[in-house]
Order: structure tokens, then sequence, then C-alpha cells
């Protein structure tokens, strides 16, 4: 039996939760904001590294040059995938330590700054 | 520097230099030193904000971790960009909630600086944070688009550091105002007290003579230190800091020296010429 969930009456004012894929799970149907690498291209479908080195779908994003950092900011489809909403180039310079130690902390011990 | 070292209430007083009276965006309290506030500029989340703390409904008298928030500095992306002649408003929204920002434009500088800016643009902003019938708006200082992304991560690290650095802050003052209060209760030498003394707090004290300089002048600035006009007699500062009275007195004379305390009833009893 398959279940379709439609998320499109999500309040998306509400607050972006910073994931990676570790943390994306947790979030499944929320909006979320991750920055991926994107390093496959099929059609409409992309797959990124997200910044804790990990495989993630992303649906809904135009075509990007390769090896870039995008962030994407969108709905929670599945453990694994995000259907993006709006998406920004974060360049070819990005610290993904750096916003990975972020979504860490921003869901960990200072969650409460943030969500 | 977050909130504990720069005095922008002396450093602007005084000397001729004002803020321009005819500039919608001069912000008041820098004209305003009359209870010579420490003012700091606070990396925030929109989140902080919204769950500041409102002293009096009259003013926009907000705290965060104890902090006085004055001017901010925040990260987000521009929604809603509604450009009129004499300002442009726009929500900031930084990922944690929505804030409605407004810029005033009244010179040439000011058009240029919002003239790039677009709806879905990542931006560094700095301003002062206002509340009006429970609302809360940025009055904006300073914009300008963000280039290298790796100032989202920073900032907010920046947020997460501060918060930290805060929260220690006044939980190590806390500790000492309980000291105080116990103190005068029951009158019995302090022992096992659970706060850790404020020279533990960070390397940023030096050991030794200038650490219990700070603590007494730290001491001294706490409100329970002037509630009486004569300020607190030494034996109780030594008391309450746990320190030897000779260690003691040669730090008074030093701040004495410096100008930071004063002997007011007689030559044991002194106050904070700061807060006094």
């Amino acid at each position: 039996m398959r279940v379709i969930v439609n998320f499109q009456h999500m309040d998306t004012s509400s607050p972006t939760v910073f994931v990676n894929a570790e943390l994306l799970p947790m979030y499944v149907g929320r909006k979320v904001r991750a920055v991926v690498q994107v390093t496959q291209s099929d059609g409409e479908i992309k797959t990124g590294k997200s910044t804790d080195e990990r495989q993630l779908i992303i649906k809904g994003l135009p075509q990007v040059p390769p090896m870039t950092h995008v962030e994407v900011i969108g709905i929670a489809e599945s453990e694994q995938s995000i259907h993006a909403e709006t998406w920004t180039n974060f360049g070819n310079t990005f610290d993904t330590q750096s916003y990975n130690q972020v979504c860490q902390l921003a869901n960990g011990d200072f969650k409460g700054l943030f969500l | 520097m977050y909130g504990s070292q720069f005095d922008g209430g002396a450093a602007f007083s005084g000397g001729g230099f004002m803020p321009s009276q005819t500039t919608q965006a001069a912000d008041p309290s820098f004209s305003s030193s009359k209870n010579r506030e420490i003012q700091s500029l606070l990396p925030l989340t929109v989140k902080q904000i919204k769950e500041a703390f409102l002293l009096s409904d009259d003013k926009s008298n907000f705290t965060i971790d104890g902090v006085d928030v004055n001017n901010v500095t925040l990260v987000g992306m521009v929604c809603n960009r509604t450009g009129r002649i004499t300002d442009v408003t726009f929500i900031l929204d930084d990922g944690t909630g929505r804030i409605e920002c407004n810029k005033w434009v009244q010179e040439l500088v000011d058009s240029n600086e919002v003239e790039g800016i677009l709806d879905g643009m990542y931006v560094r902003i700095h301003g002062h944070l206002k509340g009006f019938m429970g609302k809360r708006t940025l009055n904006v200082f300073s914009i300008r688009p963000i280039t290298d992304f790796n100032e989202i991560a920073s900032h907010f690290i920046d947020c997460i550091y501060v918060h930290l650095y805060n929260t220690r802050l006044r939980k190590l003052q806390g500790g000492v105002t309980t000291q105080q209060q116990m103190a005068n209760s029951t009158s019995t030498p302090m022992k096992g007290s659970p706060a850790a003394p404020p020279h533990q707090f960070s390397g940023q004290y030096n050991v030794g003579q200038k650490n219990i300089e700070q603590m007494v002048l730290d001491f001294l600035q706490l409100p329970s230190s002037n509630a009486d006009e004569k300020g607190v007699h030494c034996d109780v500062i030594a008391r309450q800091l746990r320190v030897s009275m000779d260690k003691l007195m040669s730090s008074i004379q030093n701040l004495v020296e410096e100008g930071l305390i004063y002997s007011t009833t007689d030559d044991f009893h002194f106050k904070s010429t700061i807060n006094g």
C-alpha cells in the first residue's frame, strides 16, 4: 500500500532547519536547508554530496555548474531527498566543515537559538 | 568585546562629537549616556530577537542573556523588498525566523547602498532593535550583500559563541550576588559556595594582582554593592572575595589611583565610580 502525503500546505514561514545527510531524516516533511555539492545530474533529479560527505537527492534544481556548492532550501521529501524551492549558489570556495558543524550545533546544544 | 569592555557611552559623549541631529537614522542610544551603559554589538538570530526579554514597555529596552540589546548584526535573506522615496522596508529571513527591517534613505550613500539589494539575496545587516506595540523591528544602519558565503556559517558560530559567553558571565555574576545575600542574612563565613570565583572564568584575566583588582571592581559594580550610599566596607569585600586583607588593600589602592573606585565616609568604605 502506498501512502501519499501532500506537503503543499506546510507552513513555509516556519524556521528552516540546518541539516546535513545525518540530520535530514529527523525532519521529513519540514522545511530544511542544506548545502550540497552537485555530483550527478539526471534531468530534474540531482545527486549531491552533503556537508557530512554523504549522498543526497535534490529535486527541482535547475542546471548548476558541477562541483559548485549550492544551498538548497525546501521541503524534506524523504530521509534522503529534498524538494528544492529556492537555491543559492555558494560558489567553489565554501568551507563545508564549518557549515557542517553549524548544522550539528544548531540541532544539538544550541537548538534554542535556531528552532 | 561583547558587552563588557567598550564603554560606548563614554566614548561618544562630550568633546563636541554627536551624531547628526537631522539624520532620521540617528540612534538615540548614542546620545543618551545618562546611565553610562556599556553598549555592545550583538550578533543574533531572529529567533533570539523574538525571544528577547523586554524590560519596560515604553522604551525599547531589550535584554538577551542578561545583556542589554542595542546594536545588532544579522545575516539572512531579503524578502518582500519595498522601496519608497524616503525609506526601504524588507523582511529579513535568516532561517530561524523573519523580522521586519527598515532603512531610511536620505542621502546618496544610502540610496547607493540599497540599490543593489534584491529579493532572495543574502545580506549582512547592522541595525538597532526597536519594539512597538509588541512588534519587534530593525532600524537598519548598514546593509551589504554577502559575497563569501562562509560568512553565513561564521555569523551563526558568532551567535553561538556570544550566547555562551554572556550566559556564563551571567552565571558567575549570579553566583557572587548569592554569596553576598547569604552573608547579610547569616553573617557566617562562606564555605563550599557552589559559584566559581570570577577569575576562573576565562584566560583573559591575568592571574595575580590584576585578577584581584578585577574581582573587586566587578564586585563593587554590582547593584547590591551600590545600594548603600556608603558603598562597601573592605572587610566585607575581603570576606566575599576570599582574599587576604593586604592583597585587597593594595588592589584597592591601585583602583583608587586609576579613578575606578573611591572611599566614602572613611578609609574603609569604597564605592565604584561607574554605576555608583
